[in-house]
Order: C-alpha cells, then sequence, then structure tokens
C-alpha cells in the first residue's frame, strides 16, 4: 500500500509541475486564474480517474495473489519455476514436476522459459518488492553470490529447512552459502575432461590408451607437438571470448581469482603456472584460434583440431556429429603440476535451483523440492537417471551415481568409453570455487589479459597478472 | 457528457468564456500525454539525478556525492571507449558520405536502367537486423573465415588477417561493418538532395564551358550542403550510442576492449558486470552532455548555412 500511495504522490505532482512550466513560459496571469478556477477541479477529476483505474489494477493482482497465498503445502498450489533452456533444465524440471505429481497431487508446477536476460528480470522484480517474480529460479552458479550479497534475505535458507547437503557434490555449496546458510538446491555439474581424438592419435603413431589415465599438462602439451608434427594439426581449439579454458585450470588446483576479503588474487602460483601453460600452448603452435563459440565448436567437430578442453555438457554437440561416432575419448582434466592440492578434476558451469523469500507458495516450493532433487527416495533416483539420458543433464546429488545410465558404456565414444561415470567420479573430486560478486569482472579482464598475450604485446605470466589486475581495478572502482 | 456542460456554460457566461472553454479542451487533449509523459520520462530523468550520487547495490544504497564522478574520471576504459567513438565519428563518417555521394551521383546520372534495383540493394543493409547483420559478419571475418581465405587465395595476403582478434583491424571492421550498413541509407537523401537541383543550372553551367568536374564541385555540392549536413548530424548522433556492433560483431567492445564504446560500457557497468546501476547513470549523464554539445554545435552549424542560403 505504501508504494501505491507514493506513486499517486508522483503522479499527481509530478502533473501539477509539469502543468505550471508549460503554462509559465507562456501566460502567467491566465494560469493564475485558470488554476483558480478550472485546473484544480479537472486535474483532480483526472487523478481519480487514473487513481480509480491503478486501483481497479491493484485490486485484480492483489486477489490474484490471495488466490495463491491461502494453501500451505498440503492444499493445492500453483509454483511457478524460471529456467531458460526447455530441452535441457525445463526438461529438468518438467521430470521433477511429474515425480511430484505424485506425492502431492493438489500442486501444479508451472515451468517458464525465459530465454533471455532472466538474471536483469530477477534483478527488476527484487528492486520492486518481489513483485512479479516466480517461486523457484534457475541460477548460473558464478552469478548467483552477486544476488546473495547484493539482495540479503531475498532466498529461502533451505539449511534451516531441513535438507541434507551433505548428499550433494561439495563444490556446489560454495557459492550458495553465507554464514551457516545454504540457500540453494545444485542443479548440473560442470565436471570436466580433455576430449581428444582417437583418430589422430594414432595417425601420429601412438596409442589412445597409453593416454586414457590422469595425464600432466606437460605431458599433454607433448602429446600435441608428437601430434602437430605428424598430422599437421593444431592441438587444442580455443575460444578467445571466453575465459573457460583458464578457469578449467586454476579451479582444478583448488586456488582462487579471489582472496577471502573480495578483492583479486591474480599471482598465485595456479594462476601464474596454467598462464605460462597457455604461453607455451600458443608459443608451440598448438592452440587454434576462434572467435566465439560457434567458430569453435565447428573447430573440433569438423576436425581442424585433435582435441579440446570442456565440460560434460558438450557431449550433446559432439553427438550433432554422428560421423565422428567412435573417434572421440575423454580424458581427465590434466594436472596443473607443483601445485599442492592439484586435481585432475575440474568445473566449468552449472547452476542451481533457488526458492525467494517472498513466494507465496515458500512452503509447497521447499516440499517440491526436497521430495525430487534431494530425495533418496527410488522415484527420485529414477528421476536423476532419467535427465541424464534425456537431456545430458547430469545433477549433482551423489546417489544418483548409481542409475544404469550412469554407467552404461557410451557407443558413440572411442572403446564405448562410459563418460557418464568416468565425469561423475571426477566430479566428487572437484575443488570449490569462489566466485563473488566481481565475478564477471575479474572473468573479462583476464580474458582481455590473455588475448594481449596471445597477440604478442605481453610477454610474461606476470605481465598478464598485472594487466588484469590493472584492468580489474578500472572497471570496478576498487 | 462533458462536452454539453461544457457548453451550458459557454451559453450562460460572457465571451471571454470561450477561449477559457478552448483551453480547457486543450488541456483535456493533452493531459493523458502529459501524464504519460511525466511518469514514464520526466520522474526517470529527474530520480536518475538522485542516482548519479549514489553507490547503489541491490538493496543497499549508499551516498557518494561525486564519487561516481570522481572515480569516471580515474577510468582509462571508459576515456578509451570515449576516443574509440570520436575515432569512429572522424573516420567513419567522412568515409560513408563520401561514398554515398559518389553512388548517389552514379546512380543519379551514370546508370539509367536498373537505377531502382540498385537502390534497393544499397538501401537493403539498414533495414537488416543488426544481430543477424553482425553475427553473419562475424562468420564472414573470422581468421579461417570466408574473406581471409578468399584474399589468400588471391595472394593479395600471406598470413591471415585477424579481423576479430587484432585490435586495430578489429576498429578496421567496425568502421567497415558500419559503413556497408549505413551508406546506403544515406545514399538515399543525397538521391532526393540531386533530384531536387534544377537541371537548368547544369545546362548553363554547360553553356559556359564547366566541366563534368567543376559542375559536380561548384554546383551539385554545395547545392546538396544541406542534405549532407543532415546526414553527419544523424550519424554522428548514431555513432555516438554506437553499440550492437562492438558487443555483438567484435565480441563485447573486444578483442581486449580495442572497439569498446561509451554506450556498451554503461550497458556492461549497469548489467553485466555488478549492476552498478549509480555509476551508469553518471557515464549516461556525460553522455548526454557530450552528445546536446556536439548537438549544439550541428545546429548551428545548420542555422547558419540556411541563413546564408536565404
Amino acid at each position: 500500500m505504501t508504494n501505491l500511495k507514493t506513486w499517486c504522490y508522483h503522479i499527481t505532482s509530478n502533473a501539477r509541475y509539469c502543468a505550471v512550466i508549460s503554462l509559465f513560459g507562456v501566460r502567467y496571469h491566465r494560469f493564475i486564474r485558470f488554476r483558480n478556477r478550472n485546473l484544480e477541479g479537472w486535474m483532480k477529476k483526472i487523478v481519480l480517474i487514473s487513481l480509480a483505474v491503478i486501483a481497479t489494477a491493484i485490486m485484480f493482482s492483489c486477489s490474484g495473489k490471495t488466490e495463491a497465498k491461502a494453501p500451505a503445502a498440503a492444499g493445492p498450489a500453483k509454483i511457478t519455476v524460471w529456467c531458460w533452456d526447455p530441452n535441457f533444465n525445463g526438461y529438468s524440471m518438467k521430470q521433477a514436476a511429474e515425480v511430484y505429481k505424485k506425492i502431492n497431487p493438489n500442486v501444479t508446477i508451472d515451468i517458464v522459459d525465459i530465454p533471455e536476460n532472466i538474471e536483469g528480470k530477477i534483478e527488476a522484480g527484487l528492486q520492486a518488492g518481489g513483485a512479479g517474480l516466480p517461486d523457484i529460479a534457475l541460477f548460473q552458479d558464478y552469478i548467483i553470490e552477486k544476488f546473495i550479497k547484493n539482495y540479503p534475505g531475498a532466498f529461502v535458507d533451505l539449511k534451516a529447512e531441513g535438507v541434507d547437503y551433505s548428499k550433494f557434490a561439495q563444490y556446489k555449496l560454495g557459492p550458495m552459502s553465507e554464514g551457516d546458510k545454504i540457500y540453494g538446491i545444485p542443479f548440473d555439474t560442470g565436471s570436466t575432461g580433455f576430449y581428444l581424438r582417437s583418430d589422430m592419435v594414432k595417425a601420429a603413431g601412438l596409442n589412445p590408451d597409453d593416454y586414457q589415465k590422469n595425464l600432466t599438462w606437460t605431458d599433454l602439451i607433448k602429446l600435441g607437438e608428437k601430434i602437430k608434427a605428424k598430422t599437421g594439426k593444431p592441438f587444442i581449439a580455443y575460444d578467445s571470448t571466453s575465459f573457460d579454458f583458464l578457469r578449467i585450470m586454476v579451479q582444478s588446483t583448488g586456488s582462487q581469482f579471489f582472496k577471502p576479503d573480495g578483492s583479486v588474487d591474480f599471482t598465485s602460483p595456479a594462476m601464474l603456472k596454467s598462464i605460462a601453460y597457455l604461453k607455451t600452448l600458443n608459443d608451440k603452435g598448438l592452440l587454434y584460434m576462434t572467435e566465439g563459440w560457434n567458430n569453435w565448436i565447428a573447430a573440433f567437430n569438423n576436425g581442424d583440431t585433435a582435441g579440446f578442453l570442456s565440460a560434460i555438457w558438450i557431449i550433446g554437440t559432439l553427438k550433432s556429429k554422428p560421423e565422428n561416432a567412435g573417434k572421440w575419448m575423454v580424458l581427465p582434466t590434466p594436472l596443473v603440476e607443483g601445485v599442492p592440492g592439484a586435481q585432475n578434476a575440474s568445473n566449468n558451469g552449472g547452476s542451481s535451483w533457488y526458492i525467494f523469500s517472498k513466494s507465496p507458495n515458500k512452503a509447497a516450493a521447499v516440499d517440491f523440492l526436497k521430495k525430487t532433487w534431494a530425495s533418496e527416495d527410488p522415484a527420485a533416483l529414477e528421476f536423476y537417471n532419467t535427465i541424464l539420458k534425456g537431456a545430458g543433464a547430469m545433477g549433482t546429488f551423489l546417489p544418483s551415481r548409481s542409475g544404469s545410465n550412469y554407467t552404461a558404456p557410451d557407443e558413440f565414444f572411442y572403446k564405448n568409453q562410459a563418460v557418464y561415470k568416468d565425469f561423475s567420479d571426477w566430479m566428487a573430486k572437484v575443488p570449490n570455487l569462489l566466485y563473488t560478486p566481481n565475478y564477471v569482472a575479474m572473468r573479462d579482464t583476464v580474458r582481455n589479459a590473455l588475448n594481449k598475450m596471445f597477440s604478442g604485446e605481453l610477454k610474461t605470466p606476470d605481465a598478464v597478472a598485472a594487466a588484469a589486475a590493472a584492468e580489474y581495478k578500472q572497471i570496478t572502482g576498487q | 457528457m462533458g462536452s454539453s456542460i461544457f457548453f451550458k456554460e459557454f451559453m450562460v457566461e460572457n465571451k471571454g468564456r470561450f477561449h477559457r472553454y478552448l483551453n480547457r479542451v486543450g488541456w483535456m487533449y493533452i493531459v493523458p500525454a502529459l501524464v504519460m509523459y511525466c511518469a514514464f520520462m520526466l520522474y526517470p530523468i529527474l530520480s536518475s539525478l538522485v542516482l548519479v550520487t549514489q553507490k547503489w547495490r541491490g538493496f543497499s544504497k549508499q551516498f557518494v556525492g561525486f564519487g561516481n564522478f570522481v572515480r569516471m574520471s580515474g577510468d582509462k576504459i571508459f576515456w578509451e571507449a570515449l576516443g574509440h567513438n570520436f575515432l569512429f565519428m572522424a573516420v567513419q563518417i567522412p568515409l560513408m558520405i563520401m561514398l554515398a555521394l559518389m553512388l548517389a551521383v552514379i546512380l543519379n546520372q551514370g546508370i539509367k536502367k536498373f537505377r531502382g534495383f540498385f537502390r534497393v540493394v544499397y538501401f537493403l543493409p539498414c533495414v537488416t537486423s543488426l544481430v543477424a547483420y553482425s553475427v553473419l559478419f562475424r562468420i564472414l571475418l573470422q581468421t579461417n573465415g570466408m574473406l581471409n581465405n578468399l584474399l589468400k587465395d588471391l595472394h593479395i595476403i600471406l598470413e591471415p588477417i585477424g579481423w576479430l582478434n587484432n585490435g586495430f583491424w578489429a576498429k578496421i571492421t567496425i568502421i567497415m561493418a558500419l559503413t556497408w550498413r549505413w551508406t546506403g541509407y544515406n545514399m538515399v537523401f543525397f538521391l532526393v538532395g540531386l533530384q531536387n537541383i534544377d537541371t537548368e543550372i547544369y545546362e548553363a553551367a554547360e553553356v559556359d564551358g564547366a566541366s563534368r568536374m567543376r559542375q559536380f564541385f561548384l554546383i551539385t555540392l554545395p547545392l546538396l550542403l544541406p542534405v549532407i549536413l543532415f546526414s553527419a548530424v544523424t550519424s554522428t548522433n548514431g555513432t555516438m550510442q554506437l553499440f550492437d556492433e562492438p558487443n555483438i560483431l567484435t565480441w563485447e567492445g573486444g578483442p581486449s576492449n580495442a572497439t569498446m564504446t561509451v554506450a556498451l560500457y554503461i550497458y556492461r557497468q549497469a548489467f553485466v558486470l555488478n549492476s552498478d546501476t549509480g555509476y551508469a547513470a553518471a557515464l549516461s549523464y556525460v553522455m548526454v552532455f557530450i552528445a546536446a554539445i556536439l548537438a549544439f554545435i550541428q545546429i548551428r552549424l545548420m542555422g547558419g548555412k540556411d541563413n546564408e542560403r536565404r
């Protein structure tokens, strides 16, 4: 109601202000007479009419809300979910809704596809005090810290609601936690691996099976040189508009881009070492530079390169080229040597579900997420199995990894590699990454500095780190 | 119903009432638009004046006074972006106007057949979708894209040119793309302008023995000057607000901010980076200020020329 009042105040005061200005210049005395006699009256009428219109509009929208407000978890309720890919996360949520239909048929789940700028829409909704927001929304893991920090209290603390977080891949919990509170239900993993064309390894006179193990980046660079010498093809497709490659390297070491106080840390051993690897790869001509996502995909799908570094979710794109069946193999993420804590596992991408505290159906939404995404009930585990097969979406709920689709051999890959089993094994080892609200600024500045290194403008990893830090300072003002 | 009340009043009262009646009716007509204007234009503009003094992150607002402007004065990326705007303006607009003028003269005098066809062909780029053409240009200009392959096959270049990943060439790419898109649009204005020039003037010049070249520089160009100025003004405004090409074609103002523009930087500050609405608003005010100065100069320029002609 306070909103309404302020609005009316603004409308009336602005209208008067405008009227005064537009009349003032023309004829002042006329205005005074006019004002005394008629203007007030007419203004009042017009304001009253617009008030009436606004009031009816608000009444209608309110009545819509009260209708939904009444029921708790047990009664009929409609839960609205926002996500952005009907073939991936939308599909997965739909499967979860199917499971929940059997548990609580009174609750309907309405899944809305927001293909563009979902964060902007949510931000506008939060600024408007929760108006127009859904009950549940999907957030990228890299963006959620910005929301948690900038909008305190916007999300429901699900740990307090009794979700058992020990059952989820632990690296997913970092971005969604704040002190003792945990706000989200983890959705998919971006578990990473190195994709390699076994036929090109063979063409270089080597046995692909020798490389199906934990490698270091040095091992991989040697392999790349051999392949390039024999086949003439550059080794790795690299997207120069993206930061993913370095992110995967650094996250695999357990190091961070940010210090705990939120300032950037570009001079960690892991960071400098990873940049040095990239420099070596580039200097030896092993990188095939592409500008943008589509060109990058075309490069490895058309066989211009022998490999690339990416996450589990690229498998669907690989399979869109059936003629490559039997050629691809996936190695564990190569190891960054000399950094304590480094793993042959990393992550790139992934998102999670969040419930807004302003949601009128909070209880129902919590119950829904708990009984589907965070339940060891056989039906829930089977649902995880379904979305892996149906959408290639690998959940991060660890008990689900026993599902039949997780362990099944995949004919598309070299020697029917059971890639999903491998990715889920690596997923459990992924170190946590700190994003902070400035992740996007950090990401873009490091990408820009790396591109300056590739173009020869910056010569050493230290120079790259310094350039990135300088630009970061400029664009964040910190 | 309302008007019958007015009518009664009008009948009963004296003559001076009539004007007031008209005034009232006039007000009734403009009030809806006025209310809309105030609610959705004036109010946001006025409240953005408050915004520039804030450091605003989500639910927390903090008054920083001129802090955003201080930060701006030290923001190299912003000044570079502003420089790029002026660079594109200084290089691309003259280039485009010369090309458009050439095409217009050729279409007006040289080509008799298929004139309509050429007019459409040159005009088409500016009605294509910004995003679609940016994406297409991206594909054509990639390191291993069609243009580089073509140039290599023709032995014009040895190594592929980094149209998108080299700072210098990326600027050329933006200039090329803008020229491709807007030349035809300006050409149409010039064509109309040319058709409005009286042929008798040319006949007289011909009788006096003026060459085609002299006719162009001494008749066509001066008489077309108002149109050229109009083109320059609209193009300047467009270049000042340049956004889509650096965002999509060279990808987020890349490589490494080499094609960053002010509009794109404002957008990134407000919506892509850490939702820095106050800073973005402050940047917008500076841009409005610069645009206002440019507009003022141009209006003076146009007005001056106009008076001279009369």
